[in-house]
């Protein structure tokens, strides 16, 4: 089974101008979005107030804010790994299994790992570090697979999603795991909190806007990951394996390493993201913590057409619609359902219009 | 002979089938243009062209895969425009292609039976069928075996029969003979005939002068999508059609070039021996390669290719020459034997310590393995070697393109520049952009050359041959593994012949012994 | 394990194989002609709630199946539209599909049942086959079962003959191993494919059904929980053949039916383990145990002439 790449992958980051490529993904987040308006609309709840209750939500308090932004940095770490793994021809859509697993490792460094009394950060970096390690392992797995069996990487690294997310729920739920210990019968199946010490730090320092450093460090690795695909000559292995793994094969470029690669880094940076959520908001482990981030970081991904600055935007987009539709539902009654409807669609219109846009662009 | 458009001998009939000013365009190019051309029954109606000239873009237009952008057509005497293959075979047109389309996993029976019967299948009857053409053409087939079980061959037979069982008006071939061995070519011709005797229409595509000499009645010369000539009396005309299809300057032509279109008789041109003594490079000892099945590809292959020599390894597609390049490139493990470059040991070795030992490899699917389609042409010529534009894992574009716009020079690779997508170069100019990665290696002393003129206008073959002569001087060993035989017997200075995997034998490249070459091809030893 | 529980087992496996089979055999037949449908998943789960919904509304689980038969129809054809005539890549659009069909019941749902979740909804009908019924103990608990598995192996029966002795089943098998062949027999790829999706759309709609209104009598959000998926990789193991897929699938809902029974016997496996089985087994099977020749060769990849 071979996924045909639909996507050139073209190298250097987009010039601004008005490409095809930039131009259809803007009106597919129009349409869906106009979609989702009249859907509001439909279940006879007012727009303007929902409109209201969405914006106040994203932007409306520092915290909605630090909120949001928090979230889009989780996005986008799925993404990045997305857009870097496609550059070879994978597509990895594991990222919430990635993340999970990440947040497993991360709690159980972080509460079993005495590294409270860590000098210079340590104590949150090797909690990161662990979730790092985590995520690329299962990735990694997915890679190995590949490479072994000729496994499709979609299938394994979604069945790598739901073994993650059960496994989560396992060490939850066993108190010989990562259960507080059950002082009575209504002890929820959650972790410990975990040490201040081992929390990620606030930019500001402020509770009121609880930006953490996940936000400068994404801004960083997104540099990283652009110069890698366009300047390095791993980024030209990437591309000329997923173009046409044969002839990369015959001009000396491993297969397996650059699978293993892509796939791990990839998982990698999905476990880094599990970190976040973990260090930097959740501070505790409780089921449902990947929410479908992994999900959300994916279609970022996908919505960028290979290009980093896209990935960015399109987190940014869906942190706020998030923040958003949590809030639209507290205050209009409209269900977050409604965001994954537009999500959806998104998707779809983009995955329609990609022959669309690549007739376009080849004029 | 004209050169204006074709006028018609006898004018009382119409044409069963006619074209005139016929255009076909994808995008910009136009793979047609105003082609006219008239087909009458009983006659054998051969298209000549290069590569490129626009032959098979003509053949589907005729079929229905193709729509015309411009012209009208005329088919039994009404206007034609086909909607798709299903038309076109609906009204008695049937075609085989250049490439196979069957099913490999699928018996002859189904194969023939795709596309043509509703309902349930009735296998038996199909069958019988089958024997019934395959007795009255002489072109037996057993009905139930598989395709993949089947010789190239065996498999275009399966290609025609699955054509004449529809009983077709016109049949129309788009160059079948390049796959096939000398007597297979001459069964192919005979069945033109004899569709033509029974008074329908043939058309024939192709670009060997020989096959016109035998079978044509009438001939349609296309160069750049153009008609350029067209004859009634081709065995007559050849000269002047030749001149025709490669636009005149045949005297310039390199002469094994000129000898490969059947203009002159095969001569080996040869080349002196480029030292005295014999050094061997490569050794190939004991080499046999099983595919995943279990089946053996190559079978016990020993052979020596000294400092200087060129030797041809020639046979039918399918014979082990695909699995005998893909060992020596790395891609392929052989499951027994040795490869030894001088003192260097090969076998099992990876294509990256291959290529770093100096063994320059020329694969016979330019686009599956030579090439990355997507790449610019810079980054194909130097696929291979990025190390070299690498410092702390930045890769130094600026001096890839710079060095890669000296070779384009070295190699006459013509094309907008080095940064060009190189799926925008023809496939003359890809494959010399391939020679000019794989010969400029440091330390080269071998060259694999599988097949490295397929596809090729005759100017670029003559430039392949240029390399490749020049390698040889250089002192290179050269393994050049060709279907074609006239191309060995030129260019090589010996010969070996595989089937089935093994060597049937061997004989220096002399023209003289094409027919003994030719049995030994199809599995008669000498 | 006495027979009595044995017996309960093999019948509770039966039960949770059938959605995985229906939908399984329908994914096999799309990727026999060469799309690879990853909206099964939301396929299945379009159907459980419309099938939830029609039977509720009308009280007439019969009535919600074919609500559920028919909701599918739009998402097969979206399906089939954007991987044959528009050319995308069929997982994208798939997941694509998925995540808006997700997104569609689970709103619709908060929208019709709102506050009364949970509702108990009218189920389709279960029977005895007459001989095998009959048999004491394992009668009732291994062959009684809703009608729809029956419905359904009637229709894997005659969805294998078809395939092995019709011009359909020839020009399916071609579709997806030579599609050149076909276009130039004469046969439209485009009308092939798009049936396939719709046929694979179909079964889907059974299990979906199955699922709601055949199984737990219920609706929940997003309750397919990768059962489509699931049924992707029976037929991976299955290596695209009927008999593989159907017993890759009964594997799947063994595995699924321990999750039940294991407790049930008292030995103390974590819950989360076993819940996890069906997956960890797929994964299994599809990276460990199957060559990568058996695909389609033309699986995933739009036909362009």
């Amino acid at each position: 089974m071979t996924v045909v790449n639909q996507r050139g992958s073209l190298p250097g980051s987009p010039r601004l101008s008005l490409r095809p490529s930039l131009v259809v993904p803007v009106l597919a987040v129009a349409f869906a979005a106009v979609v989702g308006l009249s859907l509001i609309a439909m279940i006879g709840v007012s727009v303007p107030k929902a409109v209201a209750a969405f914006v106040d939500g994203t932007i409306g308090s520092p915290f909605a804010l630090a909120a949001s932004l928090n979230r889009s940095s989780v996005f986008a770490l799925v993404g990045f790994g997305f857009v870097l793994a496609n550059r070879a021809n994978l597509t990895n859509v594991g990222g919430e299994g990635q993340i999970a697993v990440g947040g497993i490792a991360a709690t159980a460094v972080a509460l079993y790992g005495h590294v409270s009394g860590s000098p210079l950060g340590l104590a949150f970096v090797l909690p990161t570090l662990a979730a790092v390690i985590a995520g690329g392992l299962w990735g990694g797995l997915a890679a190995v697979l590949k490479v072994k069996s000729g496994t499709n990487e979609v299938i394994s690294t979604l069945l790598l999603s739901f073994i993650g997310v059960w496994l989560l729920y396992w060490s939850v739920q066993s108190p010989a795991l990562l259960r507080k210990p059950m002082t009575s019968s209504a002890t929820l199946p959650e972790s410990l909190e975990i040490p201040d010490a081992t929390q990620l730090p606030l930019l500001t320092g402020d509770y009121s806007f609880p930006v953490h450093v996940g936000l400068p460090l994404t801004l960083i690795l997104a540099i990283v990951v652009s110069v890698i695909l366009s300047r390095t000559t791993l980024g030209f292995r990437l591309r000329a394996v997923g173009l046409n793994p044969v002839a990369a094969r015959r001009a000396g470029i491993s297969y397996a390493k650059t699978v293993v690669f892509a796939l791990s880094t990839a998982g990698a940076l999905g476990g880094l993201a599990g970190a976040l959520m973990l260090l930097g908001e959740q501070y505790t482990l409780k089921d449902g913590f990947s929410s479908g981030y992994g999900f959300d970081g994916l279609v970022a991904g996908l919505l960028s057409r290979g290009s980093i600055p896209g990935v960015i935007a399109a987190s940014l987009l869906f942190g706020f619609m998030r923040s958003g539709g949590i809030n639209m539902e507290m205050v209009a009654a409209v269900p977050t359902a409604l965001v994954v409807v537009i999500q959806g669609l998104i998707v779809i219109t983009l995955a329609g219009a990609s022959l669309f846009i690549e007739k376009l662009e080849r004029r | 002979m004209s050169t204006s458009l074709p006028r018609s001998v006898d004018a009382v009939a119409e044409p069963l089938l006619s074209l005139s000013q016929v255009t076909k365009r994808f995008g910009n190019f136009a793979a047609l243009s105003e082609v006219s051309l008239d087909l009458r029954d009983g006659e054998v109606h051969c298209i000549l062209g290069e590569n490129g000239a626009g032959k098979s873009t003509l053949c589907n237009v005729i079929f229905g895969v193709h729509r015309p952008d411009g012209g009208v057509m005329r088919y039994r005497g009404a206007p034609f425009d086909p909607a798709g293959p299903a038309d076109a075979l609906g009204q008695g047109i049937a075609m085989v292609h250049q490439h196979f389309s069957l099913v490999g996993d699928l018996s002859v029976v189904d194969n023939v039976l795709l596309g043509r019967e509703r309902g349930i299948l009735n296998r038996k009857e199909c069958a019988r069928q089958l024997e019934r053409i395959a007795a009255e053409y002489g072109l037996p087939l057993d009905p139930f075996a598989k395709i993949e079980e089947l010789s190239v061959g065996e498999r275009q037979r399966v290609e025609i029969v699955k054509c004449l069982i529809r009983n077709p008006r016109l049949f129309v071939l788009d160059e079948p003979t390049a796959v096939l061995l000398p007597d297979e070519i001459a069964a192919l011709l005979d069945v033109c005939r004899r569709v033509a005797a029974s008074g329908r229409a043939v058309v024939l595509v192709t670009h060997k002068l020989a096959e016109i000499k035998k079978v044509a009645d009438r001939v349609t010369v296309l160069r750049g999508g153009r008609t350029v000539a067209t004859s009634d009396d081709p065995a007559g005309d050849i000269g002047a059609l030749v001149r025709a299809m490669i636009q005149g300057n045949v005297e310039a032509l390199d002469s094994s070039a000129a000898s490969i279109l059947g203009l002159e008789p095969v001569t080996h041109v040869g080349h002196e021996p480029a030292a005295k003594t014999r050094i061997e490079v490569l050794q190939i000892d004991g080499l046999s390669v099983k595919d995943s099945q279990g089946v053996t590809r190559l079978d016990n292959f020993t052979l020596t290719v000294d400092r200087g020599e060129i030797v041809g390894v020639a046979g039918v597609e399918g014979n082990g020459q695909s699995e005998l390049t893909a060992v020596l490139s790395g891609m392929m493990e052989a499951t027994e034997g040795r490869i030894h470059l001088g003192e260097i040991d090969l076998t099992r070795r990876s294509p990256k310590e291959i290529t770093a030992a100096g063994v320059g490899i020329v694969p016979e699917d330019r686009h599956a393995v030579g090439c990355v389609l997507g790449m610019s042409l810079a980054e194909n010529i130097y696929l291979n070697r990025l190390d070299e534009f690498t410092r702390f894992g930045f890769l130094n574009r600026t001096a890839l393109e710079r060095e890669a716009t000296s070779l384009m020079q070295r190699f006459d690779v013509r094309a907008r520049g080095p940064a060009a997508l190189f799926s925008s170069l023809s496939g003359g100019n890809q494959q010399k952009a391939v020679l000019a990665r794989e010969m400029t290696l440091p330390n080269l002393s071998c060259l694999v050359a599988a097949q490295p003129t397929r596809g090729l206008d005759v100017g670029a073959v003559a430039a392949v041959y240029g390399h490749i002569r020049d390698a040889c001087k250089r002192g290179i060993a050269v393994l050049l593994v060709s279907s074609e035989l006239d191309e060995l017997l030129t260019v090589a200075d010996r010969i070996v012949v595989l089937y089935r995997g093994r060597v049937m034998g061997s004989c220096p490249a002399d023209p003289k012994r094409k027919e003994a070459i030719g049995a030994m091809m199809a599995g008669q030893p000498q | 394990m006495t027979s009595e529980l044995f017996a309960v087992f093999l019948g509770s496996s039966i039960r949770l194989a059938t959605p995985l089979l229906l939908a399984g055999i329908g994914e096999m037949v799309s990727e026999r002609a060469g799309v690879l449908n990853m909206s099964i998943e939301g396929m299945m789960l379009m159907s459980a709630f419309a099938a939830a919904v029609g039977s509720w509304a009308t009280g007439d689980p019969f009535v919600g199946l074919l609500f559920g038969i028919v909701s599918v129809l739009p998402v097969a054809l979206l399906q089939a539209f954007l991987s044959n005539t528009l050319r995308a890549n069929q997982i994208v659009s798939g997941i694509g599909i998925n995540i808006l069909v997700l997104g569609a019941t689970t709103l619709a749902y908060r929208e019709i049942f709102g506050a009364r979740s949970r509702a108990e909804i009218p189920g389709l009908a279960k029977v005895k086959p007459p001989l095998l019924g009959d048999i004491p103990v394992i009668g009732p608990a291994v062959f009684e079962q809703v009608w729809l598995l029956y419905a359904g192996i009637a229709l894997i029966v005659i969805v294998a003959l078809v395939l092995r002795f019709t011009s359909v089943g020839l020009a399916i098998h071609a579709a997806g191993a030579e599609p050149k062949a076909v276009d130039k027999s004469g046969l439209s790829i485009a009308r092939i494919r798009y049936a396939c999706v719709v046929f694979a759309g179909f079964m889907a709609s059974l299990a979906g059904a199955f699922l709601s209104i055949g199984d737990i009598h219920t609706f929940t959000e997003g309750m397919t929980r990768g059962a489509g998926y699931l049924a992707i990789a029976s037929v991976i193991f299955g290596k695209w053949r009927i008999g593989g897929t159907s017993l890759a699938c009964l594997l799947f809902g063994a595995a699924t039916a321990l999750q039940f029974q294991l407790p049930a016997l008292g030995i103390g496996v974590p819950n989360a383990l076993l819940i996890m089985l069906p997956y960890l087994l797929a994964l299994l099977a599809v990276g460990g145990l199957v060559g990568r020749q058996m695909a389609p060769p033309s699986l995933g990849e739009p036909y362009r002439r």
